[in-house]
């Protein structure tokens, strides 16, 4: 019997990647085809990747792929993928090969930074909680992270906990402690995640934060809020000066510690609007501010009979 | 999801069937429009009509339901056609409420005097937005069919909860009152959200149907029939049933009481350029309001009207998504799991309390206002172009960003079916996780984590400091900074279509060179010249309207 001889080919049926994480599967779409037409994809290949010293056997799968595994090293990485020859029932289809590179990156580092008190007076400690996140969930466990002032100078290092933060995958966490500076206003600081010493190579990162520094409290500013017209207490308006908070309780009122000045005041909760004001803080001293009840109707509103 | 898991309670799926219908099928429609179309053009002893009535009404929503009701009342025949499985169109989601005064009984009730005349005043207003661009003659036949309209609905069972709401938009008066819900459940595409335009919807269909009008479910109108290729007067429609082409004979008249056009994105942009794909319509997945009505009509040269309404900038044309983290978020419209639209709106959304809560970044992760307006010029921002020489119309994507705190204050469940994390809310660990996160078919390009970032810690500045310097929020109140982070679908979604086809005070269509079109008319949302928010208009002028029909000359 005389054997038929068809020559093959194989491709991408769509670009592969230029770069993809080191570590991590690729799945490759590729087309295995002969020139006669016959259907090859269920013929087995052999992969041999930049580590291999021998090949390895797969198959493109369902969805017309073929799986890469990239190795955990950085750089370029390059695969052969190749068919044959298979011989059956008197058709020969001829080896084909297909050879690419692809660029093997560190994964990813995202950081958090969090409870960060606002005003904080200066000079005082005060603890945030910092955490860092592989793009791959690596555990991260025992790294370390560290707090650097706005002269990129380290003011605080701390080491990340055993499990990840409540409600996330894969957060890895620490409260971290360090000083106010001794001057007022707005303050930034960064946090830096070096990402070093993981099975995985790893890009570090930064992120910032602010806060702002005061002078130590020294009055109390008591503020009653009510509705301009039933002059009924309004509860949980949110009260502004500046950095300073404070929330009314039911019957009204808010009581804000801060140092002298002059602010602006401002109230807000949703459905209510009142003019800010301007106090200014020489001593203890409550304000009475009217809001005005602008109703929103809920859409939702259910209508009875 | 297949064809048949869409199928809702009573076996076809409604607006994803249409539209799919639609798009595959163009090759259904293709060779519907070849038969419907050579019969188009022929003349009308060689039509093969497959039903006959005096009056055909395109639509049973609130307009045609009133004109099919008014048209029996004058004595004639009715089909009104339905492209869904079931009447109702927008009305039956919506809350019920009717604008309509002049002095009625429940306005007398509630001793609020009225009249005809100072409706009229009213809604002529030079200082209202939404009264100053109507077509005054239309105003006026409005004004006029106040009280009649009123013992309309009380004659066909129409039930009214006994309060009156008001002034609201231009009325100087309360003139609004709001129906009462349906009182089956099943029967309700939106149960539990209080959506009492139910009750009006299927009062006016089970009096219609008492009074003998015929109601063609799942047909789709696809062509209105004029009497030759060169006459101008109209004779009928060819719908599709499924892919049955279905010929109906209008002896007196076809009314258009096919909703607005909202839905239809080319079609919208005719008035405004920016309103493209990624704005969603508020009644998905129940309507589409493609425009068909409009669109049928202006390829017999029929004439838009009065279009400085669309863009007026007053009510509801455009509203924050007030439900977010869902494709739909319209403000009082909620499919619930036991919504049989539920398995294609596929989320709640999230129920915004407080904007304070929540930053708005557009697709390249950037802010671009204070979060707490919700005027026009937010939507305008929204609509912003943001630097995309891809797409220099529309704004692209809004996304909500928000903290585990925020959840915590709105006490919001960030999971399904609250949310649809099928493009539409997001979530990770850290912020600039979240950003490469975001995968959305109106997402055109990755969102940069590193911008997020830096966008979120620049808000957060302001609120320690206790001042936005950027869009001048008022008091910002809560950082975004405890983990998990979120990000939920914001993007403005779209409501009222306020401008449509010209008609005269009969309702009759009214051409491009200012003549009526004989036997065709407008009724409803696709209606041009009185761009009132709600029920009433489309109640007035399908009354009008049928009545005019019913008396013409066959």
């Amino acid at each position: 019997m005389t054997t038929e001889s068809h020559s093959t080919a194989i491709a991408l049926s769509e670009p592969a990647p230029a770069e993809v994480a080191a570590g991590t599967e690729l799945m490759l779409k590729v087309e295995l085809t002969c020139a006669a037409g016959c259907e090859l994809h269920s013929l087995p290949l052999t992969v041999t990747g930049p580590d291999d010293s021998a090949a390895s056997a797969c198959h493109i799968n369902d969805n017309g792929e073929v799986s890469l595994r990239i190795p955990p090293t950085v750089g370029p990485q390059s695969f052969t993928i190749a068919s044959g020859p298979h011989e059956a029932a008197g058709v020969r289809h001829e080896p084909c090969s297909l050879s690419l590179t692809v660029n093997s990156i560190p994964h990813g580092t995202s950081l958090a930074v969090w409870d960060i008190p606002s005003p904080i007076v200066k000079g005082e400690r005060l603890a945030i909680k910092v955490g860092a996140k592989s793009a791959a969930d690596a555990e991260l466990k025992g790294l370390e992270i560290a707090v650097l002032d706005n002269g990129e100078k380290v003011v605080a290092r701390g080491r990340l906990r055993d499990a990840p933060w409540p409600g996330t995958t894969a957060l890895y966490w620490d409260e971290v402690e360090l000083s106010a500076p001794g001057e007022e206003g707005l303050h930034k600081w960064s946090v830096r995640f070096d990402a070093e010493g993981l099975a995985l190579p790893h890009d570090g990162t930064a992120a910032e934060f602010t806060a702002v520094v005061s002078r130590p409290p020294e009055h109390c500013l008591t503020v009653k809020v009510i509705e301009q017209q039933s002059k009924a207490p309004i509860a949980d308006v949110q009260i502004r000066l500046g950095p300073f908070r404070g929330t009314t309780d039911p019957a009204g009122i808010a009581e804000v510690m801060m140092p002298k000045g002059t602010y602006d005041l401002h109230v807000w909760k949703t459905a209510y609007e009142a003019a800010d004001r301007l106090v200014e803080i020489k001593g203890d001293l409550s304000v009475q501010v009217e809001a005005v009840f602008v109703p929103e109707e809920d859409p939702d509103n259910a209508w009875t009979m | 999801m297949s064809t048949q898991d869409r199928n809702d309670k009573k076996g076809a799926s409604p607006a994803l069937s249409r539209r799919s219908f639609l798009s595959k099928g163009a090759a259904a429609g293709v060779g519907a429009a070849a038969i419907t179309g050579a019969a188009a053009t022929e003349a009308k002893a060689e039509i093969k009509w497959d039903h006959t009535a005096d009056v055909v009404i395109i639509g049973a929503g609130v307009s045609g339901l009133a004109a099919a009701i008014t048209a029996r009342d004058h004595g004639v025949s009715v089909i009104a056609v339905e492209e869904n499985y079931d009447i109702g169109g927008r009305g039956i989601l919506s809350g019920g409420r009717l604008h309509l005064g002049g002095g009625n009984a429940i306005q007398k009730k509630h001793g609020i005097k009225d009249s005809p005349d100072q409706v009229y005043a009213d809604w002529v207003r030079f200082d209202a937005n939404s009264a100053r661009y109507s077509d005054r003659d239309l105003v006026r036949v409005f004004a006029d069919e106040n009280l009649a309209t009123y013992d309309f609905l009380v004659e066909n069972g129409v039930e009214f909860i006994d309060r009156m709401i008001g002034p609201e938009a231009a009325s100087t008066i309360p003139r609004t009152f709001v129906t009462v819900e349906w009182h089956v459940p099943s029967e309700l595409i939106a149960p539990g959200r209080n959506r009492n335009g139910s009750g009006l919807v299927r009062r006016l269909e089970a009096s219609a149907r008492k009074k003998g009008a015929q109601i063609f479910l799942r047909h789709k109108m696809m062509k209105i029939i004029r009497e030759q290729e060169n006459s101008r007067r109209v004779i009928g429609i060819a719908a599709m049933n499924g892919s049955n082409p279905v010929n109906i004979q209008a002896r007196k008249g076809v009314i258009i009481a096919t909703g607005g056009h909202t839905g239809n994105v080319n079609f919208r942009r005719t008035f405004d350029p920016r309103l493209t794909e990624e704005y969603q319509q508020a009644c998905e997945p129940w309507v589409h309001q493609g425009g068909d009505g409009e669109l049928a009509a202006m390829e017999l040269g029929a004439s838009l009207w009065a279009t400085a309404n669309q863009t007026r900038e007053a009510g509801a044309a455009i509203t924050k998504t007030r439900h977010i983290g869902c494709r739909w978020g319209y403000s009082s419209l909620v499919y619930q799991p036991e919504s049989p639209m539920f398995r294609l709106a596929r989320a709640t959304g999230l129920t915004v309390e407080d904007w304070q809560n929540v930053i708005f970044v557009n697709q390249n992760g950037k802010r671009f206002w204070n979060e707490v307006d919700g005027s026009y010029n937010f939507f305008a921002a929204c609509m912003a172009w943001h630097g995309d020489k891809t797409k220099l119309n529309g704004g692209g994507p809004i996304w909500a960003i928000f903290d585990a705190d925020a959840a915590t204050r709105e006490k919001w469940n960030t999971k399904p079916p609250n949310v649809d994390p099928d493009g539409y809310f997001f979530s990770a660990d850290t912020i600039a996780e979240l950003a490469g996160k975001i995968k959305n078919p109106y997402q055109k390009q990755p969102m940069s984590g590193a911008v997020l970032q830096e966008t979120v810690a620049r808000y957060n500045s302001f609120v320690a400091a206790g001042a936005d310097s950027d869009f001048k929020k008022p008091t910002p109140l809560y950082k975004i900074e405890k983990p998990p982070f979120y990000a939920a679908w914001s993007t403005p979604i779209l409501h009222d279509t306020l401008t449509g086809l010209r008609t005269n005070t009969n309702g009759e269509v009214i051409d491009i060179r200012g003549e009526a079109i004989p036997g065709l008319y407008c009724a409803g949302e696709a209606q041009g010249g009185f761009a009132q928010h709600g029920l009433a208009r489309c109640l007035a002028f399908g009354r009008v309207a049928a009545r005019h029909a019913a008396g013409r000359t066959a």
